[in-house]
C-alpha cells in the first residue's frame, strides 16, 4: 500500500529491556502521532519483546550524511586512538598502585 | 483456570453462567465481525492493527468460554463452535454485517465503550475467577478503547462525507447498543450474590453518561432508549451467515481433535 498524502513516516526505536540501548527497528506508515503510537505497537511490541518504544516522525529528525564532514578530505589519524601502546602503561600503573597499598 | 468451587448453588451456578455466556459471545461476535476486515483495512498499519485487536477479542471470548466450561462442565471449543445460530447470547448491536469503516469505527466505539464500564464492574466480582480475568481483560481493552476513539475522531474532524457516515451510523446503531446492557433471567441473583456487582440498569446509565457527550456532538441529539427485553435473543441473516463462515471449519470434521 502507498503512502498517502495525510500520511507520514514514523521511525521506531525498540528497547528489550531496562538499561538496554534503544536500537531503530523500522518504521510505520501513520496519519497521525497518536495512530503511530498503535502502529508501532502491533509491529514492534505486540508478541511482549519490547519494553519501551520510541516512535519519531521521520521529519522531525535531523540528518547529517556530508561526506566532507563525516568522512574529510584531509588526514585525521590523529583522531583515532591508534598508535597508543596502553599495555604497557596500564601494567606501570597497576605496580605503582601495587606499591602505593603495600608501603 | 480454577474450577469453580464445589459448594456454589445451582442458581448461583446458573447466574454466573448465563452472566460469562452473555459476554463471552459478545466478544467472540465482535472479533469475528472486525477479523472481516483482514486485508482490506484502509491501509496496510490499520490492517495489522484491526485484525491484532479483533483476535484479541477471541482470545477473551475464549478464556470466557473455559471460565464457563469449567462451570458447568463443557468444552470451550463446543460452547464456541458447537452451538446453532439461535443459542447464542450476544447482544443486538453484533448482528450486523461488517458494513462500511465508517460503521465499524461507530460499532467499535459504542462496543468498548461499554465493554469498559462492564469490566469495571466484573473487575469487582465475588467470583473470584471472572474477578481475575477481568482485570486481566482491562489492560488489553484500554488499548482497544484507545484505539477507537482515536478513529473516531478523526472521522469527526475529516468533516464531509466521514463525518456524515459516521453520524448514520451512530445512529442506526443506537437503539441496538442498548441491548448490550439487555435484562439477564439471573440477573437478580447474580447482582444479589455480587457476582455482577451493579445492576445492568445502573451500567446502562453510567455508560449513557459517558456516550452522550462524545456522540451528540457528531450525531445529534441522541433518542431515549433503554435496552429491549430480547435485546439478546434477537438474530439475523447477518450473523446467521457469520455463524456459517465460523463454525465451518469445525463443521467440516464434527468431532475431530485439532
Amino acid at each position: 500500500m502507498s503512502t498517502s498524502p495525510a500520511e507520514q513516516v514514523y521511525e521506531v526505536f525498540r528497547q528489550e529491556a531496562e538499561g538496554d540501548p534503544m536500537v531503530h527497528s523500522g518504521n510505520v506508515n501513520a496519519p497521525d502521532d497518536e495512530l503511530a503510537v498503535h502502529y508501532a505497537r502491533e509491529f514492534y511490541g505486540r508478541r511482549g519483546e519490547s519494553h519501551r518504544l520510541w516512535i519519531v516522525r521521520r521529519d522531525a529528525i535531523t540528518e547529517l550524511d556530508d561526506a566532507d564532514l563525516l568522512r574529510p578530505p584531509f588526514d585525521r589519524s590523529h583522531k583515532r586512538p591508534g598508535g597508543y601502546i596502553i599495555k604497557h602503561k596500564l601494567e606501570a600503573a597497576k605496580q605503582r598502585a601495587a606499591g602505593e597499598a603495600g608501603e | 483456570m480454577t474450577a469453580a468451587p464445589p459448594d456454589l448453588a445451582v442458581t448461583q451456578r446458573d447466574a454466573l453462567a448465563e452472566l460469562l455466556l452473555s459476554v463471552a459471545d459478545d466478544e467472540f461476535v465482535i472479533g469475528f465481525w472486525d477479523s472481516e476486515w483482514t486485508g482490506i483495512a484502509p491501509m496496510l498499519e490499520e490492517d495489522v492493527a484491526t485484525s491484532s485487536i479483533a483476535q484479541d477479542e477471541i482470545g477473551h471470548a475464549r478464556a470466557l468460554y473455559e471460565l464457563l466450561a469449567d462451570l458447568t462442565d463443557d468444552d470451550a471449543d463446543r460452547i464456541a463452535y458447537g452451538r446453532g445460530a439461535d443459542a447464542f447470547r450476544h447482544a443486538s448491536l453484533l448482528n450486523h454485517a461488517r458494513g462500511d469503516w465508517a460503521f465499524s469505527v461507530a460499532r467499535r466505539y459504542l462496543y468498548e465503550t461499554a465493554d469498559a464500564v462492564r469490566l469495571e464492574a466484573l473487575a469487582r466480582s465475588s467470583h473470584a475467577p471472572l474477578a481475575a480475568l477481568a482485570a486481566k481483560m482491562r489492560r488489553e481493552e484500554t488499548y482497544h478503547l484507545m484505539h477507537a476513539e482515536a478513529w473516531l475522531r478523526r472521522l469527526a474532524d475529516a468533516g464531509g462525507d466521514s463525518r456524515q457516515r459516521l453520524a448514520d451510523a451512530v445512529r442506526r446503531l443506537w437503539p441496538d447498543a442498548q441491548d448490550l446492557f439487555a435484562p439477564l433471567a439471573t440477573a437478580d441473583e447474580a447482582v444479589g450474590r455480587g457476582i455482577l456487582p451493579s445492576d445492568l440498569a445502573e451500567l446502562h446509565r453510567a455508560w449513557q453518561e459517558r456516550v452522550r457527550p462524545a456522540l451528540e456532538p457528531i450525531a445529534g441529539p441522541l433518542p431515549d432508549a433503554e435496552p429491549r427485553a430480547d435485546g439478546r435473543t434477537r438474530r439475523t441473516d447477518d450473523f446467521r451467515w457469520l455463524h456459517g463462515e465460523f463454525t465451518s471449519v469445525a463443521r467440516s470434521q464434527e468431532g475431530a481433535t485439532w
